[in-house]
């Protein structure tokens, strides 16, 4: 058990009994996994891979069968470990007659904030996640990409050490999903430690500095993000103004040194960032 | 004040909230109001009781009905809301034990059943005395004997009342920690109300001298105790209309007998919640 790391999960499994006959079934398969402090981590892999069934068991929602997980160098599931952590289920759902700012409210006194600092760190978390203007608007009136910011809200109102976030940019347009980013990165800065877990690929890469890809309740790769797609037998080398000879004499030379040219296209945008540079105007709020 | 009754005061007041705001809460209150008004209209089906004594059983069994279904469908639809639509995720993620969470539970859902038993006897109190006034002028004239009613009585009683939706809320509560549908909850509270109305069955049964096995009388024995007598709060009329008949050490043992089995079945609860899977 590391305690420089935010979680350290040893051997972790998990198996649900199925039917009558109490079949089971391997959701998470000897997990072993450490996320460093500070860092942005992202959780990745297919539906029913086990990422949220690993997150439940490090908040303490269900049991694990074997292993151990501790946060932030405390046995996970206990009270001191919850109150330095925050959470954001995937497709949150609140009270729907609150208002957003009775909820971070009644999310800051459950997470132990005390009272004569409540409307401090309410308005302080409802500020990052850009919800001020809203705030005083029911719930129930909120769109998607709101629920997920006043979601975030009540997951940092405590000023949490690890902030856990499971498909924060879930059914959220590219412009809120941005918005989401900077937030992460927002966190970041503050020295959090962000959990992710994300079926937008282009986010995890563009926010995470590290991340662990699972399948079948399995491990199967983790490690820095810019070291995992790397390509170490493979270089890019982007160039002005190529001209056809410029193109042979680079060629040539190449093939002089034993190098093989194996593509020459034009660099490329992603559409999420042509989106969100022509969708300017958008904002959801 | 105290971190675990603070977070526990917070369920408690969003539970309380969101209860007060469901129409079918307003439908029951309404629905029980109208019972105890129109109890003034109905009086001619007396049965040879006196008048007072008809408008107070027919106010309380309104009490005791709606109160009942109240208490069963409001509690479990309260702790499965906060399952199925995963807010108890959020909320347990928390620095907040499932005790917490399940006493946070209990007690909103018990203030609104506070408001409904306050508010349906304030109604009746308000008939009762009422129709007294009426009564009293009438036996002046006719020479008669004028009825009365206890106020202190009816408060008792009230308190009684809410002791027993409470031990019902608590029932319901301790069969929601286990089921996994809204429905399963809800068919098996109903069974225990009517086992806890049918109680004092067992309880004769066990005390009259008979040729019975052993495996039976075990049985008494057993659904006498695990089950509590909810009959042993129905005692309004007496306390209304007769309050010197029925001791106050009589009523002190219904409360207490009440409150070990309100205690009892949240304990349970709460043991058979904390291996829940959310």
């Amino acid at each position: 058990m590391s305690t420089s790391s935010a979680i350290s999960v040893q051997g972790l499994t998990k198996d649900f009994r199925v039917g009558l006959r109490g079949i089971k079934l391997r959701a998470v398969d000897n997990l072993s996994l450490e996320i460093p402090r500070g860092q942005v981590f992202g959780l990745l892999g297919p539906n029913g891979c086990g990422k949220s069934t690993t997150l439940k068991i490090v908040l303490g929602l269900i049991p694990a069968t074997s292993g151990s997980i501790s946060i932030l160098g405390s046995p996970s599931a206990t009270s001191e470990a919850r109150q330095r952590t925050g959470f954001l289920p995937e497709a949150p759902y609140f009270h729907k007659f609150l208002t957003g700012r009775e909820l971070v409210q009644y999310c800051a006194r459950l997470s132990g904030v005390p009272a004569e600092k409540v409307n401090e760190a309410v308005e302080a978390s409802l500020e990052l996640a850009a919800m001020t203007e809203a705030a005083s608007r029911p719930i129930g009136t909120y769109s998607k990409g709101m629920l997920q910011r006043i979601g975030l809200a009540q997951a940092i109102v405590h000023d949490p050490e690890l902030v856990i976030l499971d498909e924060p940019t879930a059914g959220v347009d590219p412009v809120g999903s941005a918005a989401i980013g900077r937030m992460i990165n927002a966190m970041r800065a503050k020295g959090k430690t962000i959990v992710l877990c994300s079926h937008l690929l282009g986010q995890v890469e563009q926010v995470c500095d590290r991340v662990a890809i699972m399948d079948r309740g399995r491990l199967v790769l983790e490690g820095r993000v810019d070291e995992v797609l790397a390509q170490r037998d493979r270089h890019v080398i982007t160039v002005a103004d190529l001209t056809p000879q410029a193109r042979q004499a680079a060629e040539a030379a190449l093939a002089a040194h034993g190098a093989t040219v194996t593509s020459i296209t034009h660099p490329r945008r992603s559409l999420e960032d042509l989106f969100r540079e022509l969708v300017t105007g958008s904002r959801d709020a | 004040m105290n971190a675990r009754l603070t977070r526990t005061s917070w369920i408690a007041r969003i539970t309380f909230l969101e209860a007060i705001r469901q129409r079918f809460f307003a439908f029951l209150l309404v629905l029980s109001a109208v019972m105890v008004v129109s109890s003034v209209s109905l009086r001619f089906m007396d049965f040879g009781h006196s008048e007072l004594k008809f408008v107070a059983d027919f106010a309380f069994g309104g009490m005791f009905l709606f109160g009942s279904v109240l208490a069963l469908v409001m509690t479990a639809q309260l702790f499965f809301a906060e399952i199925e639509n995963r807010t108890a995720l959020t909320l347990l993620a928390k620095p907040l034990s499932r005790t917490e969470f399940l006493l946070g539970k209990f007690l909103g859902t018990w203030a609104v059943l506070g408001v409904f038993v306050f508010s349906i006897a304030f109604l009746q109190g308000v008939i009762l005395w009422s129709r007294t006034q009426e009564l009293i002028v009438l036996a002046a004239e006719t020479g008669r004997v004028a009825p009365d009613f206890s106020v202190s009585g009816l408060a008792s009683f009230a308190v009684l009342q809410w002791l027993r939706l409470g031990v019902v809320a608590a029932m319901v509560l301790m069969v929601s920690a286990v089921a996994r549908t809204f429905l399963f909850t809800v068919i098996v509270g109903a069974m225990a109300i009517v086992a806890g109305q049918l109680q004092w069955l067992a309880q004769e049964a066990l005390l009259k001298p008979s040729d019975a096995s052993v495996v039976t009388k075990s049985l008494l024995w057993i659904s006498s105790r695990v089950i509590p007598n909810l009959q042993q709060f129905n005692i309004g009329d007496t306390l209304v209309l007769d309050p010197t008949a029925i001791s106050g050490a009589a009523v002190w043992s219904v409360v207490l007998s009440g409150l070990f089995y309100l205690v009892a079945f949240l304990a349970l609860a709460s043991l058979a919640f904390r291996r829940r899977e959310i």
